[in-house]
């Protein structure tokens, strides 16, 4: 049987955009969910606020996800529906490669930035916000990713 | 807006001061600022601050055994004296309950510690002698211990003259060496290189197997004290949780006021109160403090220029909640202006725009209209439920105008042939979307330098309101309007021109005029070339709002995904798996969906407010203010009804 190379290259890139970004996402909150079971078990009053700065992390693994979710549904690979052409399918791919990256990256380096806002919480509570607000800054840049890589799926035209 | 602060002195006799320091916690009008160290009212404050460690303390204990409240219940009312009223039975109840903890936490300590020494006399319970008394024999000496496993079979080597026992198996055993006083030396120079590890047997009469059984006895008569102290606490702790609360409550009021008293400055007959009060609770303050006393004197005096108020602002109620947006940033500087209630409205509409789903929205609305109603949240928790639910009728707004309800098209849902989105469908014109994103985030950013040039018009400052502000308007509006007729067709070229001629003017004022403080005009020209690089921060501010988009698909693609997960679960043609999968799937898409609403009004929440923040009040907003902490009831449990 002949290698549908459009569909494998499709497939690629959902897989990549949903394991990159969710490996990114794991890590991220692995971290800061580490930091988070410290600040807890000093002072269980805290767990409210470690939760939320310990989910934003977690974002990522979602856009990659999401992503990956409207490749598979572009390219038919949900529904088993006809060939795709290998330009169309290594476009998909390469939409695929912000979120991938983006996601992965920023998600590590967001977590990091969590496991700081967590300290700052143990240490200051009234100063959630503000930790918060820090965490989301390195977002930023996974929403844009999101961005780029939905637009460059939604214009490869299909059939 | 900011209300402007009045600074008050107060003089008046000393045995008024705790009725006066009363009668100002209820306006909670008044900032009492320190005049000085007085010592004398360092002790009271102390014993106010062990109080209310004290009840601190007691409902730690008495919580564990109070019914769990209501997520929703709301907070019980009293007023300020009804609170005291349950303080001296409160004392005495705090001070029976640390008795018996101290008891409890005494017995306990000592289950462990007889626990460890049975733990370590059970490799011994074989050992036959006295522990005391074994190694009395001034002829022989006694080498007590433990050995590994592997080292047993050298004890063979071992002086002729010595014997030794093991008195148990395993991979460490314990064992008791004996030889002649002589060999000693020797003996001891051979364990050395053996894995020997000398033990000395606790103080205790008898054999190990006699300890262990004492100590065991011991602890059964410990158990049974515990037992009866658990059951102790239980009875004096059970329903008492509303009385040590509302001790505790009354605790943290004498606490503020001792706090104030101590700030006090005082001569042998009167005190003297410094404070910074609002000028439109000036009234309030003299009639609290009128109704106690004639003999008194207040000054209230505008703040002279080394004075820095605390920052103080009143908003009507709609715009209220919103403050606390702002005060998670900065407070506004008191010469300043109150940002809040320009960035309100954009704030709902922004949310608004990254949540985007009717469903979504109607969720968040009703969720939190029942958490304020039911709840009656105050400060910084009823404030941000406020907020998510003018999030959520907007968002609910927002997802009818690009045509989600649930992840669903409207279309779909309510069998309308395309009337939906009413506005524009992110899916099929992802450029339409970003461009509405882009035209808000201007809208924004200008609206923020407007206010600029309002702030400066208003201080008289004209200069910089035209070639700071204005100037900005100018070129950024005049790159747009250049820019229209070549994406838009239909448009008259010269428009292009037109826009053109705008950014040109407004670069030359900032060209001439930035650095106008400098006579040198090289100087002028460099500065006003330096600013004109923001160019490149306008820019990047404006696609920073492209995230309004991304959230919006991030919620809308996920929800339509989980949908689909679902339809896949109910879409089985085998009756029984159909029906299986509709029980699943539906549980499924509860779950499913409130996760995804929870996981998205926390970004849309956070990224709305960073919009805010870096974007619309990095052009206008002065922060640094200091909050104005008055003299008031901050109590914890009870609402405090009688203001």
């Amino acid at each position: 049987m002949e290698l549908q190379w459009g569909t494998i290259f499709a497939a690629a890139g959902a897989a990549m955009a949903a394991v990159m970004a969710g490996v990114g996402s794991a890590l991220g909150v692995g971290l800061a969910g580490q930091a988070s079971a410290g600040v807890v078990s000093e002072d269980p009053d805290r767990f409210g606020s470690c939760l939320l700065l310990q989910l934003l992390p977690g974002t990522q693994g979602i856009y990659g996800l999401l992503i990956a979710f409207v490749i598979a549904s572009k390219a038919g690979l949900l529904t088993g529906a006809a060939a795709l052409s290998a330009t169309a399918g290594l476009n998909l791919f390469l939409a695929a490669i912000p979120i991938a990256f983006g996601g992965l990256l920023s998600a590590i380096a967001q977590g990091k930035v969590a496991v700081a806002g967590i300290n700052l919480v143990a240490k200051k509570p009234e100063e959630q916000g503000k930790a918060m607000l820090m965490t989301v800054m390195v977002e930023t840049y996974a929403v844009l990713a999101l961005l780029i890589s939905f637009l460059l799926v939604n214009g490869v035209k299909v059939g | 807006m900011i209300v402007s602060m009045k600074r008050m002195t107060l003089v008046a006799h000393k045995a008024d001061e705790t009725a006066i320091l009363n009668a100002l916690q209820g306006t909670g009008a008044v900032e009492v600022i320190s005049g000085g160290q007085d010592s004398s009212a360092q002790a009271a404050l102390e014993r106010a601050q062990s109080r209310v460690h004290q009840f601190g303390d007691a409902l730690k204990t008495i919580r564990p055994y109070a019914p769990k409240k209501s997520f929703f219940a709301a907070p019980a009312e009293a007023k300020a004296e009804e609170l005291f009223l349950m303080l001296p039975d409160a004392v005495s109840l705090s001070e029976q309950l640390s008795v018996l903890n101290r008891e409890l936490a005494a017995t306990k300590s000592e289950i462990d510690k007889n626990e460890t020494l049975i733990d370590a006399l059970r490799p011994w319970e074989a050992f036959p002698a006295d522990m005391q008394t074994y190694q009395v024999s001034k002829k022989v000496k006694y080498f007590t211990g433990i050995i590994a496993t592997a080292d047993v079979e050298k004890l063979e080597n071992i002086e002729s003259t010595a014997e030794y026992q093991l008195f148990n198996e395993g991979l460490m055993r314990t064992c008791v060496i004996a030889c002649p006083l002589d060999d000693a030396k020797s003996v001891s120079n051979f364990l050395k290189s053996l894995d020997w590890t000398d033990y000395v047997f606790p103080k205790m009469p008898g054999t190990p197997a006699e300890a262990m059984e004492e100590l065991f006895e011991k602890n059964r008569t410990l158990n049974a004290k515990k037992v009866e102290l658990e059951s102790a606490l239980c009875d004096s702790a059970t329903g008492r949780e509303g009385m040590m609360e509302s001790a505790f409550d009354a605790a943290v009021i004498e606490r503020d006021r001792a706090l104030a008293s101590a700030d006090l400055v005082r001569s042998s007959a009167t005190f003297q109160l410094e404070g910074w009060v609002p000028s439109d609770k000036e009234e309030l303050v003299k009639n609290a403090i009128h109704q106690i006393t004639d003999a008194y004197y207040l000054d209230v005096r505008e703040p002279e220029e080394d004075e820095v108020p605390p920052s103080f602002v009143e908003n009507k109620p709609f715009v209220t909640p919103f403050e606390q947006v702002t005060n998670l940033y900065s407070r506004p500087d008191p010469n300043g202006i109150d940002a809040t209630p320009y960035m309100a409205p954009f704030y709902i509409l922004l949310f608004g725009l990254m949540l985007s789903d009717t469903g979504y929205g109607l969720v968040l609305s009703v969720l939190t209209a029942l958490f304020i109603k039911f709840k009656k949240p105050g400060g910084m928790s009823g404030g941000f439920a406020r907020v998510l639910f003018w999030g959520g009728v907007s968002t609910m707004v927002w997802g009818a105008l690009v045509g989600t309800i649930f992840g669903m098209d409207f279309d779909t849902l309510l069998g309308t042939n395309n009337l939906f989105p009413l506005f524009v469908d992110p899916m099929e014109n992802p450029i339409g979307m970003l461009i509405l994103c882009f035209g808000l985030g201007v809208l924004h950013i200008l609206f923020g330098v407007a206010l600029k040039m309002k702030v400066a018009f208003s201080r008289g400052d004209w200069q910089s309101a035209i070639f700071d502000s204005f100037s900005w308007i100018l070129i950024v509006v005049g790159l747009i309007v250049f820019a229209v007729p070549s994406a838009v067709q239909g448009v008259p070229a010269v428009i292009s021109t037109v826009g053109l001629g705008m950014a040109g003017l407004g670069a030359v004022m900032i060209l001439l005029f930035k650095g106008r403080a400098s006579k040198n005009p090289i100087m002028r020209t460099l500065s006003g070339l330096g600013e004109l690089y923001q160019v490149t921060g306008y820019l990047s501010d404006i696609l920073s709002y492209a995230r309004l988009f991304a959230l919006g698909i991030a919620t809308g693609v996920i929800a339509s995904v989980f949908n689909q997960l679902c339809m896949m679960l109910m879409g089985s043609p085998n009756i029984v798996l159909r029906i299986l999968g509709i029980i699943v799937a539906s549980a499924l898409l509860v779950a499913l969906h409130g996760f995804n609403v929870a996981i998205n009004t926390l970004g849309a929440f956070v990224h709305c407010a960073r919009l805010q923040y870096v974007e619309f009040y990095g052009k206008f907003y002065e922060p640094g203010g200091r909050a104005f902490k008055p003299l008031s009831y901050q109590t914890r449990h009870y609402r405090v009804t009688d203001k």
